[in-house]
């Protein structure tokens, strides 16, 4: 093994190359292995053989003959400039800005500068020039409305203030308040019902918070998809007990929502409530005239497992 | 001459840049000091760095200065490795081109040493993966006039009474070699010659080769078995 060792390791010694401990430990080792030793003096001897061939220093023609074909040439030969610097080497580039806060604050100010409640000065330098296009250039598409255009008396400039929208995006979990507001946000306004839907889907792992279960009574009242309702009444269902709120809420979809599934789901959620008044007195209205078959007999079939009221 | 280069650098460092800048040059342009010989080293990197500055901002004159500091070496690496002078002058005039076109995105992050061999060697390692695709079976080396060209020519015979009889044994003794090495691999090659010829540590070796030291250490251990084997019946 150590023999081995110091084998592969010979060459690299004869150059130098060895670390100051392995040097030793050779050097050790060779003081009592012969084999390893006549390997040594081999080596060296093999070392100063390739040392015969020696390499010549250019002739001075030869290199001052280089030098003036090289000035020649540089004469007509150009620097890269910064753009081609930046095109050969955009990964350099990159790193810079990387490592250079200034310049990476000003590209995230400019950034900015694009975004929300933007003040816009343009300088009208003459009439028929001052086309709209130059207040539509910059982000016609995030622009969602003019808030006021005022112009300082005895000069030709024009302020304009206008609001604008861009896309952001933001991550955390459900503990966390931003991503909370922004559910509570979608649950209530969003055109997307598929949006609606996500976030009353993950607000009801949160019912506990009044403002989210706030919400969640809005959806099963407003929301105009019935899988968003159902969701919603999927979320309120643990609060029929103890919220009055929530109970009537559910009355009130049980009487009044259009879709049969809603119904079904809300008649299913008072079943631990039916001893309830108000609950018994919506029960034995359906019971008497409601235009669902299946309603109707779910309803007299939970007031018959009811005791008598005097 | 380098003198007057300097003088050109001087003035344009003068006009262009602060009275500082200037100062410095002036202490490395060939003032006479006796402190000067333990810093060399140091200075000469100064030296380097101001240079470098220089021909960053378009100074061909500093750009030239620079490449005498270096153009030795590189010719000499060039000259063993291609074996032409032909070959080695157009590694050459490649080499310091793509330098003095390429000098603005140098950044400081190796020495222009590291940075200039690396430029040198890939343009070798290009011309000895070419030769070895032609598969020139060891032609006869010929100078840029076109005669018969052979390294050992150009080492001049300076030891007194230098007999014929051994002359021819070294010249044998140097075409043996040569053979040997022009078996090895371009890689091979590169890091031997660096190393045995060229005395580089095999870590800058690593560096030039993009590469660790490590593998160039691996990569110099398979270069002397090879050239062992092609040599086994000379020792």
């Amino acid at each position: 093994m150590k023999c081995e060792w110091v084998r592969e390791n010979i060459t690299l010694h004869v150059y130098g190359e060895l670390a100051d401990d392995a040097r030793h430990e050779l050097e050790q080792h060779m003081a009592r292995c012969a084999d390893c030793a006549a390997a040594l003096q081999a080596e060296r001897e093999f070392h100063a053989l390739l040392s015969q061939e020696q390499v010549a220093e250019p002739a001075p023609s030869l290199l001052t003959a280089s030098r003036m074909r090289l000035q020649e040439a540089l004469e007509t030969a150009e620097q890269g400039g910064f753009w081609q610097r930046l095109a050969l080497d955009p990964a350099n580039w990159l790193r810079q800005v990387r490592f250079s806060p200034a310049l990476a604050s000003a590209i995230l100010i400019l950034g900015f500068a694009g975004g929300v409640g933007t003040s816009y000065k343009l300088v009208v330098h003459q009439p028929q020039t001052s086309s709209p296009s130059v207040a539509a250039s910059p982000a016609e598409a995030s622009i969602t409305g003019i808030r006021s255009i005022t112009q300082e008396p005895g000069t030709n400039q024009i302020d304009i203030k206008y609001d604008t929208v861009s896309t952001l995006e933001t991550q955390g979990s459900m503990n966390d308040q931003r991503i909370q507001q922004l559910l509570l946000f979608a649950a209530r306004n969003n055109y997307n019902s598929g949006v609606r839907m996500d976030s009353v889907d993950l607000l009801t792992q949160k019912p506990d918070v009044s403002q989210v279960r706030e919400a969640l009574v809005y959806a099963l009242r407003y929301d105009t998809n019935p899988g968003v309702r159902l969701k919603a009444l999927d979320g309120l269902g643990g609060f029929v007990k103890d919220d009055v709120r929530v109970r009537d809420v559910v009355l009130e979809a049980l009487v009044n929502d259009s879709n049969p599934g809603v119904r079904t789901e809300a008649l299913r959620l008072i079943e631990p409530v039916k001893a309830d008044g108000s609950v018994r007195g919506v029960l034995m209205a359906l019971a008497a005239k409601d235009q669902s078959t299946y309603i109707k007999s779910q309803a007299r079939t939970m007031l018959a497992g009811l005791p008598e009221i005097d | 001459m380098p003198a007057d280069v300097w003088a050109v650098t001087l003035a344009v460092g003068a006009r262009t840049h602060s009275s500082t800048k200037s100062g410095r040059v002036e202490r490395v342009s060939g003032i006479q000091d006796p402190t000067r010989g333990r810093m060399a080293g140091q200075e000469r990197r100064i030296d380097d760095t101001i240079l470098i500055r220089e021909a960053q901002r378009g100074n061909r004159a500093a750009f030239e200065e620079l490449v005498r500091h270096y153009d030795q070496p590189v010719l000499r690496l060039a000259l063993h490795l291609t074996g032409t002078e032909h070959d080695a002058q157009d590694v050459y005039q490649d080499a310091f081109l793509k330098a003095y076109k390429n000098i603005g995105s140098f950044r400081f992050e190796c020495s222009f040493y590291t940075w200039i061999y690396r430029i040198v060697t890939n343009l070798c390692l290009d011309h000895l993966r070419r030769k070895t695709v032609r598969k020139e079976d060891a032609p006869v080396a010929k100078d840029a006039s076109g005669g018969e060209y052979d390294l050992l020519d150009q080492v001049p015979d300076v030891r007194a009474g230098a007999n014929p009889e051994r002359d021819l044994m070294r010249r044998q003794l140097g075409a043996r070699i040569s053979g040997a090495l022009e078996k090895l691999t371009p890689r091979e090659r590169m890091v031997f010659e660096l190393k045995h010829y060229h005395g580089l540590k095999l870590r800058t070796v690593g560096e030039i080769l993009h590469t660790t030291e490590e593998t160039a250490k691996n990569t110099l251990f398979r270069a002397t078995q090879k050239l062992r084997g092609q040599l086994a019946d000379m020792r």
